[in-house]
């Protein structure tokens, strides 16, 4: 099959794609809800295959319906099956509501949701809701929700979790929160960020064996990235190479008390195989900075003249890391964006640029969620409701490319589509693992590397090696000069 | 499974809309081979076929390249022309395996050329010139492929039976 699973749709496309196989291919809704109902209880054999009793819970729409046909099946194979039906019978209609009266083949009957009917089982299965969720969740949903998720059984979601915006990933109220979701035609752009990700749990999907036609008929707004999509752009070096053949990083940042940030910066992007790497900081640590690590150039940057000096040298500027919002800091990102290099601009030089947002091609901007509440003027609530709208609206407001950080990064510029990476893990909420990233793409960058892919690479790699050194040691207690090692590793794939 | 399905092609718009009919089917990994004569229409149905999955631009036989790849919203599609195959070893280096590996549909025109190397059909469509029309010839090796060919076959007039 094609990379369909690394395609992400929004819910309406996934429906146009469903309507264009039914209305114009001919393909009947009945067949595409049996296709998914067996494709749910064939994962669901798989992923438990101890389980003999089942409880359905059911809505009243397409989802629930995929739901009865799941109850059929189950039961047909001997399965203890219990289908609780959340809502008016009487609102079914169509392939839910033949799916519903086929369930009498079987001899299930139905029973209507109560808390007191939620018993233990072996496997809940939630068919409340699917994508067509408009608002927040009814009472009675949310009780529902929240009884499920209250049992302690395991819960398999069908297509994606009750109460996840499937657009945005947000929690409408209440979610179900699935060990397993299998999703169907097209993954959900928001199954794979922001709050749903804690949600979906594994995510398996399914085309319903759906004609390559039908995906055709969209176009992909989202794209799922991995770090082997773009190892290939690190080719084993000529045996006859020159430190001038992988460019000059100069990392701007480290006001006076925060040291660490550059440093951190500076040493990602050695490791990840930037030729030179040099330093521009307050002269107060200069010195300091360069015992520490003394691969790295350190100039202290307060004399006239000395930026300029630095930066003809230099295939690329980051800036940003510990870099304050003072004064110097101010002075510092002026003369950045005056030397025409491309820029990575982190931390503070965020904060600094969005007093006075402009417009730039040739950086890439880093923000986490807050960075971007500040820069877009929004509160952080907002910014988490919807990543994919405000990666979207950076890049039309600033220019150049984008990268939202946080579970399920994602990457925009001006062309094509939004990259979303959701490697990584919890363990790198952790001080300085933002430094670390800028320098690794500062480095892909002076390599020689484009923006767009430096970026996205970059974010990649981050992800994969904070995985790595988690593996190594756990989540808990992961720094970010933890990542160093993994970092150059995965810098050498061919190795 | 071997038994064609006999259609007529009145002209070269209708062999367009054979491969437009039948892309809007086929499900990916899929291996197509296209045999007939010079101008019995092959790159014509592929035109069809490509254009029906998204691509806008012009459709070529890659006669000398052997092998065009389109990546379209859909899918790729890998459209090969095998007229001027030297050695079917020759094949190795253009990776079919891979092509298939990562999803495709491969549209292969004078598969005939390469011997036993190609990966085996789903469907093969055999063109004819008759009469000043076209005869097309669909023959499904795999249960879906029937499939395919049974969804399409109403749009177009059987092969009459009665020849004089």
């Amino acid at each position: 099959m094609p990379d369909y699973q690394n395609k992400l749709y929004r819910a309406e496309q996934v429906r146009a794609m469903d309507q264009y196989a039914i209305k114009t291919l001919g393909i009947s809704g009945t067949v595409l809800m049996e296709r998914a109902g067996a494709a749910a209880f064939s994962l669901l054999q798989q992923r438990w295959p101890d389980a003999r009793s089942l409880t359905i819970v059911c809505g009243t729409g397409n989802n629930g319906g995929d739901g009865f046909v799941v109850a059929r099946l189950a039961a047909e194979a001997g399965f203890k099956v219990k289908v609780l039906l959340l809502g008016d019978s009487n609102h079914l209609q169509g392939d839910a509501l033949a799916a519903f009266q086929r369930l009498q083949s079987v001899d299930i009957e139905p029973i209507a949701y109560a808390r007191s009917k939620l018993v233990t089982c072996d496997l809940v299965v939630d068919a409340i809701l699917g994508t067509g969720l408009k608002g927040d969740v009814s009472d009675e949903c949310r009780n529902a929700i929240e009884q499920i998720n209250q049992l302690g059984t395991p819960v398999f979601a069908i297509d994606i979790p009750s109460g996840i915006n499937a657009d945005s990933g947000d929690v409408q109220g209440a979610a179900v929160r699935a060990a397993v979701t299998l999703t169907f035609i097209g993954v959900k752009r928001g199954m794979y960020t922001g709050e749903a990700v804690d949600y979906c749990g594994e995510v398996v999907f399914n085309s319903l064996s759906l004609p390559m036609a039908v995906y055709a008929t969209q176009t992909v707004e989202v794209e799922r990235i991995q770090y082997a999509n773009y190892q290939s752009k690190l080719a084993p070096r000529p045996h006859n190479s020159h430190k001038g053949h992988y460019g000059h990083v100069l990392i701007i940042g480290g006001e006076t008390g925060y040291t660490g940030a550059v440093r951190m910066a500076g040493e990602a992007a050695a490791r990840v195989g930037a030729g030179l790497v040099s330093i521009g900081t307050r002269s107060a640590h200069a010195s300091y900075l360069n015992a520490g690590r003394p691969e790295l150039m350190v100039h202290g940057l307060e004399e006239e003249g000395l930026f300029d000096r630095l930066a003809e040298r230099a295939t690329v500027i980051a800036i940003g890391p510990g870099l304050g919002q003072g004064q110097w800091g101010q002075e510092m990102l002026r003369l950045a964006l005056e030397s025409g290099l491309p820029l990575v601009v982190d931390a503070d030089a965020l904060n600094i640029l969005s007093q006075a947002p402009r417009q730039n091609d040739k950086w890439i901007l880093t923000p986490h969620c807050g960075e971007a509440s500040r820069m877009l003027g929004q509160s952080t609530r907002e910014i988490q409701r919807d990543r994919f709208a405000v990666v979207g609206a950076l890049q039309a407001d600033y220019g150049g490319t984008v990268i939202l950080k946080g579970a399920g990064s994602l990457v925009a510029s001006a062309d094509g589509p939004i990259l979303l990476c959701h490697g990584g893990n919890p363990g790198m909420a952790s001080g300085g693992m933002g430094d670390v990233l800028t320098g690794i793409i500062a480095g892909l960058l002076a390599q020689g590397i484009d923006q767009q892919d430096a970026a996205a690479m970059g974010v990649c790699l981050h992800a994969a090696a904070g995985d790595a050194a988690a593996r190594a040691a756990g989540e808990r207690g992961l720094l970010a000069s933890d990542l160093m090692s993994w970092v150059r590793r995965l810098a050498n794939p061919s190795a | 499974m071997m038994a064609g399905e006999g259609i007529q092609l009145a002209d070269s718009a209708q062999t367009e809309r054979l491969g437009q009919l039948l892309a809007q089917q086929v499900q990916a990994p899929a291996v197509i081979y296209l045999s007939g004569d010079l101008g019995a229409g092959k790159t014509t149905f592929s035109r069809g076929f490509i254009r029906a999955l998204g691509h806008t631009g012009a459709v070529k036989s890659p006669t000398y390249t052997l092998i065009e790849p389109y990546d379209l919203a859909g899918g790729r599609v890998f459209h090969l022309d095998l007229y001027r195959l030297n050695d079917p070893v020759e094949l190795e280096f253009l990776g079919l395996e891979d092509m298939l590996a990562q999803g495709g549909v491969c549209l292969i025109e004078w598969p005939e050329q390469a011997g036993s190397e190609l990966p085996p059909p789903d469907l093969t469509l055999q063109l004819q010139h008759a009469d000043g029309t076209r005869h097309a010839t669909l023959i499904a090796h795999s249960p879906r492929a029937q499939a395919w060919i049974q969804s399409i076959l109403t749009h177009f007039p059987p092969i009459s039976h009665l020849k004089d």
